[in-house]
């Protein structure tokens, strides 16, 4: 395997033949749209500015941990609009011997984990599912990784002491509830919540929580969907069954079995969604891309939420044949790879395809399965490039 | 700044949007229309024109009252970006009212039909606006 110096340089060098050459179309989309400045993001595409849904365009996706100015931002309603760190307190209640309460410098005194982990939204590809179905309409970069750390959940709900009834954790956030709009609530199983990588996070690739990153504390669920971790965390409650809302219920449900693409589901045919799919996303070179003969990198980033990648193969004509990628050295339980595929063009129109496997043998498919809130996309990834 | 930059900015909103209705609407011949037009913005040196940080609906009969009625909770981004049947936007408009958007019994299969109308299955997708880059984080890439 090559060293992870080798490995960074071929992306940057793939990069800069990129950007040489970038898209005419979608250069003129994004002129023709205009610039929102928004501090602390850098580059991102406004899905929506209020309230603020940020997605990472894909030639980010080059470095292992995601920077926070390019890192998506995914907010259900508005973000707080006064927060005191010194007056924020966490509850933590429901079904527990001795309720409790925390400062953040009382979280600060319990012990720290730190989790390497690809956050994806749920709906990351929505816009790429026919017929179309609403809700924001996520491209492909509605995924990043990081760094969280901060007290395990397991380490403060022992403090309170969990009662033999509690079967499910809820979450709730800080964020400002429009009109009648239900609250953001959701809770997880009480086996995911004592897992030792479940956490309380206040801090993201090395310093505190940005506002639009849930400062100053927020739940990370590794390996499941982003709207399992919850941002602004202020109560913590054990329940005896799973948290009844809009949020669990009909959102973030997905069938139970494959659905005619159009079709309505029953509520009672659903499942909450848990854990990510396996996927695998091409940040080089872009689609529409014209390059010159010679070597290319194809690259991108792989994940499988709480599974782990075991291969990402490549296919230059369009799924005819198929070529192993080679995987970054940069791993860890819920983290994404990146990989590259070293490769010799001839001038011509060409196909690429990036196809992941992970451990447990599941495979991106050639089409994701359709589904009516346009959930878990995750079909094999496609460019279209020139080479002359 | 040149004046051609300030002139942009200061464009009247619904301008604006026929600006960008024209080319998802006309395709190539609008493209090439408005590449002339924003030629003098580029040549000014600017990264790109600035947005309105909140986008507006089209022009309608139902403009002003989907806009009372949607934008006091979210922007109406979340509206330009979707491309519904006109089934699923009666879904949507039923869930909001659900949710508190005040929309008069009168007037909710004219807003039905104002949504179906701009924003269903067959237009164009919505080009989104971008934060503008940070040159050093480029380059440390």
């Amino acid at each position: 395997m090559k060293s992870r110096r080798d490995f960074l340089k071929q992306l940057s060098n793939a990069a800069l033949a990129v950007s040489a050459a970038p898209s005419f179309f979608s250069k003129l989309a994004f002129s023709q749209s205009g610039s929102v400045s928004i501090p602390g993001e850098d580059g991102m595409i406004v899905r929506s500015f209020r309230f603020l849904d940020l997605e990472t365009p894909v030639e980010n996706f080059n470095t292992w941990l995601t920077p926070v100015p390019h890192f998506f931002v995914r907010n259900h309603m508005h973000e707080p609009s006064e927060l005191d760190p010194s007056q924020w307190k966490l509850s933590v209640g429901g079904e527990v011997e001795k309720p409790i309460a925390f400062s953040l410098a009382e979280l600060s005194k319990i012990e720290t984990h730190s989790v390497v982990n690809t956050l994806e939204c749920a709906g990351n590809g929505r816009s790429l599912y026919r017929p179309q179905v609403p809700g924001i309409q996520w491209g492909k970069g509605a995924v990043g990784t990081a760094k969280f750390s901060g007290p395990r959940l397991r380490d403060v709900l022992q403090r309170a002491g969990v009662k033999q009834t509690g079967k499910h954790v809820m979450f709730r956030g800080l964020d400002e509830v429009p009109g009648k709009v239900p609250a953001f609530i959701r809770s997880i199983p009480i086996e995911k919540a004592l897992d030792a990588d479940t956490l309380i996070a206040t801090h993201m690739n090395g310093a505190p929580l940005t506002k639009h990153h849930g400062f100053p504390a927020r739940a990370l669920v590794p390996g499941w969907i982003g709207a399992a971790s919850c941002k602004w965390l202020t109560e913590v409650k054990v329940l005896d069954s799973e948290f009844v809302g809009n949020f669990m219920s009909p959102g973030y449900r997905y069938p139970n079995a494959p659905v005619k693409p159009g079709n309505a589901v029953k509520a009672e045919d659903t499942h909450p969604l848990t854990a990510l799919s396996v996927k695998s996303v091409i940040s080089g070179p872009l689609d529409g891309a014209v390059l010159k003969p010679g070597k290319v990198s194809i690259h991108g980033a792989a994940w499988a939420g709480e599974s782990e990648i075991a291969k990402v193969e490549v296919s230059t004509d369009g799924g005819t044949s198929w070529k192993q990628a080679v995987l970054g050295r940069e791993q860890a339980r819920y983290a994404w790879r990146l990989w590259s595929y070293a490769w010799q063009p001839k001038a011509g129109e060409y196909t690429i395809l990036s196809r992941a496997t992970d451990s447990q043998g599941r495979t991106q498919p050639e089409t994701a399965a359709w589904n009516p809130s346009g959930y878990l996309y995750n079909a094999i990834d496609q460019v279209k490039i020139h080479v002359s | 700044m040149s004046h051609e930059m300030n002139v942009s900015r200061h464009l009247p909103s619904t301008l604006h949007w026929l600006k960008v209705r024209l080319v998802q609407v006309s395709g190539m011949a609008s493209v090439v229309m408005v590449l002339i037009l924003r030629f003098p913005i580029c040549s000014a040196g600017a990264q790109s024109t600035a947005a309105t940080p909140v986008a507006e609906l089209p022009p309608g009969s139902m403009q002003a009252k989907a806009t009372t009625a949607c934008t006091e909770c979210h922007e109406a981004r979340i509206i330009l970006q979707q491309r519904l049947s006109k089934a699923a936007w009666t879904k949507e408009v039923d869930k909001m009212v659900k949710w508190g958007a005040v929309v008069d019994a009168n007037d909710h299969d004219a807003l039905v039909d104002y949504f179906s109308a701009n924003f269903g299955v067959d237009q164009p997708q919505f080009q989104p606006p971008r934060t503008p880059e940070k040159k050093s984080s480029v380059q440390s890439k």
